[in-house]
Order: structure tokens, then C-alpha cells, then sequence
């Protein structure tokens, strides 16, 4: 499916902004959120093209949250479009369609569990979408496989006896159990250990070459440059940088000047290149980087 | 993320009105509330409108802001109105239709009470603009601290009433995230609440509890971590201290009082 944005601008109040900006707008201590940004999103137009695994980033506050939640319908915008395979999200119905196809797995999904078995709360999708039992239990059994958990030994247990990690694998084979052709998710790694950490990101690359679209938004810019084909960077709500890590992470300082940083190892290569190294590659990890450092290291001994 | 005007909510100003003691606003609030009653015809009633006006002018809260945010609540008054306009009978009929019969006695009544209940919530929202969660809880706690000789727990009230405020909008935004998670996933809370809706109602509820007991566990560790141990010797940082605002508050709803029951007494026909 493909996801296009056309001039996309959100205002968390509708089609008051103006009018009340003047009232209570400035002046209202709200909870968590600037009081003056009155619009969330301001023209965004970029397309999720089919098959490919867009990151999105950007400081707090600067609207990706509520950029993944147009994905599926969740919330409209004010101004401009999202079309999904060309259907306009905010006609009636669609939204509620393209949900089947879109699976938005939220910041700390665990919280959102409710069933009184694993069972239950990864069937809750199917069932939504009417899917008979026996489609329901395929499904069940084989969102819990994909993520790594075994449905004879969890199935029948309270999701609130699990552990962290496995409440948040369940919460998205939840998801998974749609069966949707894009994932899109936020921040799904946060608060997890570095173990878990490594073994979700590898589920959601194992996800990827499944051939799903995936849409991950993250504060860890090493994680970004690993996974994604092309990565969207927002501030204060707009499109502030669009294209492959590689073009994303060269400008360093322009990243800086959105409170936003380059992946470590391109950091370190780019210090590097300011001391005399030539190290041609577009984008580095801690593999890469060591073994040109490396080359040249023993390059210079040889000569000198 | 919505940040609508909720009832209750705090407007942040200094003003006279602000920077009184808020034991005294609380029990001049439920003052307020008598001295609206005591008016009984127009005349009185618009003195006492006049009053409340002032006041709000005291707090230098717009009247707009006021109104907006008691906005829910408006429908009561409309609905009141609307219930008095059917109900009461008498004098002059304007309009009649089957059962539905309205008439100049029952006009009248509607706009008198449909007032007197506007005037009632702008007098009880002036408190809630006016005072901090942690001030109203404070006063509610001092004002219980008697009773506390008879066995209530005036302390803990105060705390309950206090944290319950806070989390107030906390758990708004929480229930807003979960609504959304769970339409996410398919749920259809907009169609039939008797055709499967019970289940999206607990995807919504059971969440939204879980979370409260984890705020609750959290919170509980953060007071003990901070030497919280109840009522018992815990001293404020800044002791509420009567001061001559809150004489000029006393003084000026014993006017309102006077001047509302002098209004009703002035002969006034239409």
C-alpha cells in the first residue's frame, strides 16, 4: 500500500486555531505540550512508498506522533491530504478500511493490553475485522510465532502476568494479527533492556524482508541509520530533511540546529576526516569505520 | 494532546481575588451560592448578577473565558429553561400544540431560573478559576480539621481530593491514547454499545484502570521516597494567613447579601 501525504497541516484545534490563539491559546499551561504550537503539522507532503522502511525523527514535540496517526485515520487533516492507494483517508469509511491494512503499534504498547488471556487480546483485531474462528486462531497462533513467543506455553495465561518484554510482544502480535501490509510503529524499543532492545529490532528487520512496509519512529539515530531506506526528519512540524541515511546524517550541524545528532560512528568519521583521514564512504557504522581506520592506520606505518 | 477548558481548571492571574486566603473563598464561594438564592425577583436577581460581575471583574478573569468554562454545564441551564418553559403554566398562552403548551407564566420562570443556575455555576467556577488544586485542597483540609477531633481523616480527604484533581487531566490523555490504540486495531466504539460493544468498552476501561494502579504504586513509592507520613506534623511552606483582601472579600458578599434582599423588596412591575 502506498501512503501518500499531500500538503498535510494539523492543528490540534480544528478549525478554532485562529480564534482561540488569541484567547487562551498563549496562555494555557497545558500538560506536556507548548502552549504556543498551534499547529502540530504545517504542509508535509512525502509519499511511504510499498516495501521500504521509512524512519521518522525528530526532537520532541515536533509532531511525529501525530504524523503516524494520519496514517490510518486515527485523526484528519486541516488542511491538505493523505491518500492511501489514492483513497482520500478522511472520506467516510475509508479510514475504518484502510485500518486493516495500516497497524499502528503505539509508544508503550503494553499499556493498551485488556483480555483476560493472550489469546483474547492478540484476537481482538481479527475479531473486529469479522473474521470467522478458525481464521481468528490461525491468525492468533501465527502473530504470537512471529514475535518469537510460544503460543501453547502463553495463549491461555493473563497477558498482566507476563513480563515487560513479552507484555510488548504480545501487545504487537496484536497488531501483527491484522495481518497488515504496512507497520507502522512508535518508538517500539524504548524502555527496553539492551537484550530485548537487539532481539526487537532484529524482529522488526526479520518483519521488513517479510515484505511489510515499515514506518519507525525513533529518538536513536544509530538504530535509524541500521534499518531504514530512507529516513524523515520533521521539526516544529516540518518536512526538515527527506532521503537515505546516508544524505540525512551528512549534514551533522543542520541536525544539531533540531536538536538531533548524527549516529555515532558518523560523527566520529566526520571528526576523523576534519584531523587528515579520507574515509570515503557516505555512511558509516563501528564495522565499517574501524576496518578504513584500520587501512589507514596500517597504510600510514607502511609508508612511514 | 486535546486541551479543551475543563471545568475546575485554574486561570493563572494576580488579582485580588486570587491572592485570597483560600479557606476564605471556599466558604465565601458556597456564600455566593445562598446570596443568589436570596433573590427573588428580577430586580434582585440582576443585582446579584451585577455583584458576580463585579467580582469576576475583581479577578480579572474575562467574562468570556467564564462562560467557556463552565461550558459543559450550560446544558443543564438550557435544559432547566427548556423544562420550565413545558412545565410551568399560567398567564398568557403563546403557543400551543397537543400537549405542548407555552405560556407567559412559564417564559418567565424559565429565564428566571435558567439565570439564577447560570449565576450559581460562574459563582462556583470563580473558586476553581481563582485557586490552585493544591490551595482548594489545603482549604478543604483546614476547614475538615475539626471534625478530624471526631475521627475524620481530614488529611487524608485532603490528599485524596488533591491527587484525584491531578490526575484528573492525566488520565484524560491517557484514555485519549488508548481510544485511539484500540481503534487501531478495529474497535468501533461510534457503532451499536449493545452489539459488541461491551468488549471495546473494556479495551477501554481495564486499560485505563491498569494504569491507574500503576500511577498509584508509583506515586505512593515517590511520597514514601520524600518522608511522607501523613497528616501528623507536616507543616506548609507558605502557612494560609488571613489578610485584609479577604476582610474586603467578607465585606463586599455581605453587601451583595444586603443589597439582594433590599432588592427584593423594591416594587418593580412589568
Amino acid at each position: 500500500m502506498r501512503l501518500a501525504f499531500e500538503d498535510v497541516s494539523y492543528s490540534y484545534e480544528g478549525g478554532e486555531a485562529k480564534k482561540k490563539r488569541k484567547g487562551r491559546a498563549g496562555r494555557q499551561a497545558d500538560w506536556g505540550n507548548a502552549p504556543d504550537a498551534v499547529w502540530a503539522l504545517r504542509q508535509v507532503s512525502f509519499t511511504v512508498e510499498p516495501g521500504e522502511f521509512l524512519g521518522v525523527a525528530g526532537h520532541t514535540g515536533s509532531g511525529k506522533s501525530t504524523l503516524i496517526q494520519h496514517m490510518n485515520g486515527l485523526v484528519h487533516p486541516t488542511c491538505g491530504r493523505v491518500l492511501a492507494d489514492g483513497r482520500d483517508l478522511a472520506e467516510k469509511g475509508v479510514a475504518s478500511d484502510v485500518r486493516r491494512s495500516v497497524g499502528l503499534v503505539f509508544q508503550y504498547p503494553e499499556n493498551q493490553l485488556f483480555a483476560n488471556t493472550v489469546y483474547d487480546d492478540v484476537a481482538f483485531g481479527p475479531r473486529n475485522m469479522g473474521l470467522d474462528a478458525e481464521e481468528v486462531d490461525r491468525r492468533v497462533r501465527e502473530g504470537l510465532e512471529l514475535v518469537g513467543l510460544s503460543f501453547d506455553e502463553l495463549s491461555e495465561r493473563s497477558p498482566f502476568d507476563l513480563s515487560g518484554g513479552q507484555q510488548r510482544r504480545v501487545a504487537f502480535a496484536g497488531v501483527l494479527a491484522m495481518e497488515p501490509a504496512v507497520l507502522v510503529l512508535d518508538e517500539p524499543v524504548a524502555g527496553l533492556d539492551p537484550l530485548s532492545r537487539e532481539e526487537f529490532l532484529g524482529l522488526i528487520r526479520e518483519l521488513h524482508s517479510d515484505g511489510r512496509t515499515i514506518v519507525m519512529v525513533s529518538h536513536s539515530m544509530e538504530d535509524l541509520a541500521a534499518l531504514c531506506d530512507r529516513i524523515l526528519v520533521l521539526s516544529e512540524g516540518r518536512v526538515f530533511r527527506l532521503g537515505t541515511p546516508a544524505e540525512v546524517f551528512a549534514d551533522a550541524p543542520a541536525l544539531k540546529s533540531v536538536g538531533l545528532g548524527a549516529p555515532a560512528p558518523q560523527a566520529f568519521a566526520s571528526a576523523l576526516r576534519e584531523a587528515g583521514f579520507t574515509l570515503d564512504r557516505p555512511l558509516y557504522n563501528e564495522k565499517t569505520l574501524a576496518a578504513d581506520i584500520a587501512a589507514q592506520m596500517t597504510g600510514r606505518g607502511g609508508n612511514g | 494532546m486535546a486541551s479543551r477548558a475543563i471545568i475546575g481548571q485554574y486561570w493563572p492571574e494576580e488579582s485580588l481575588v486570587h491572592a485570597m486566603d483560600p479557606r476564605v473563598k471556599f466558604i465565601l464561594a458556597f456564600v455566593l451560592m445562598a446570596a443568589v438564592f436570596c433573590g427573588t425577583t428580577p430586580l434582585s436577581l440582576g443585582v446579584a448578577a451585577l455583584f458576580v460581575v463585579g467580582f469576576y471583574a475583581a479577578s480579572r478573569i474575562p467574562l468570556l473565558q467564564a462562560v467557556r468554562a463552565i461550558g459543559p454545564l450550560l446544558v443543564l441551564v438550557v435544559l432547566t429553561a427548556a423544562l420550565n418553559v413545558l412545565f410551568v403554566q399560567g398567564g398568557e398562552v403563546y403557543f400551543q400544540f397537543g400537549i405542548i403548551c407555552i405560556s407567559e407564566e412559564g417564559l418567565r420562570s424559565a429565564g428566571f431560573i435558567g439565570c439564577r443556575l447560570l449565576l450559581l455555576l460562574m459563582g462556583m467556577s470563580l473558586l476553581t478559576l481563582t485557586t490552585t488544586t493544591l490551595d482548594i485542597t489545603a482549604a478543604f483540609e483546614r476547614l475538615l480539621a475539626p471534625l478530624a477531633r471526631l475521627g475524620v481523616p481530614a488529611h487524608e480527604l485532603g490528599m485524596i481530593l488533591g491527587i484525584a484533581l491531578r490526575f484528573l487531566p492525566q488520565f484524560m490523555t491517557e484514555l485519549g491514547i488508548i481510544y485511539r490504540a484500540q481503534k487501531s486495531r478495529g474497535a468501533r466504539f461510534d457503532s451499536n454499545p449493545f452489539k459488541g460493544g461491551i468488549q471495546s468498552l473494556t479495551a477501554l476501561l481495564i486499560p485505563l484502570f491498569t494504569s491507574a494502579f500503576r500511577h498509584a504504586e508509583t506515586l505512593s513509592a515517590a511520597m514514601e521516597a520524600r518522608c511522607y507520613h501523613g497528616g501528623e506534623g507536616t507543616t506548609r511552606l507558605s502557612p494560609l494567613r488571613l489578610s485584609w483582601r479577604d476582610a474586603v472579600g467578607i465585606s463586599a458578599l455581605l453587601i451583595m447579601i444586603a443589597a439582594v434582599i433590599a432588592a427584593n423588596y423594591v416594587p418593580l412591575s412589568f
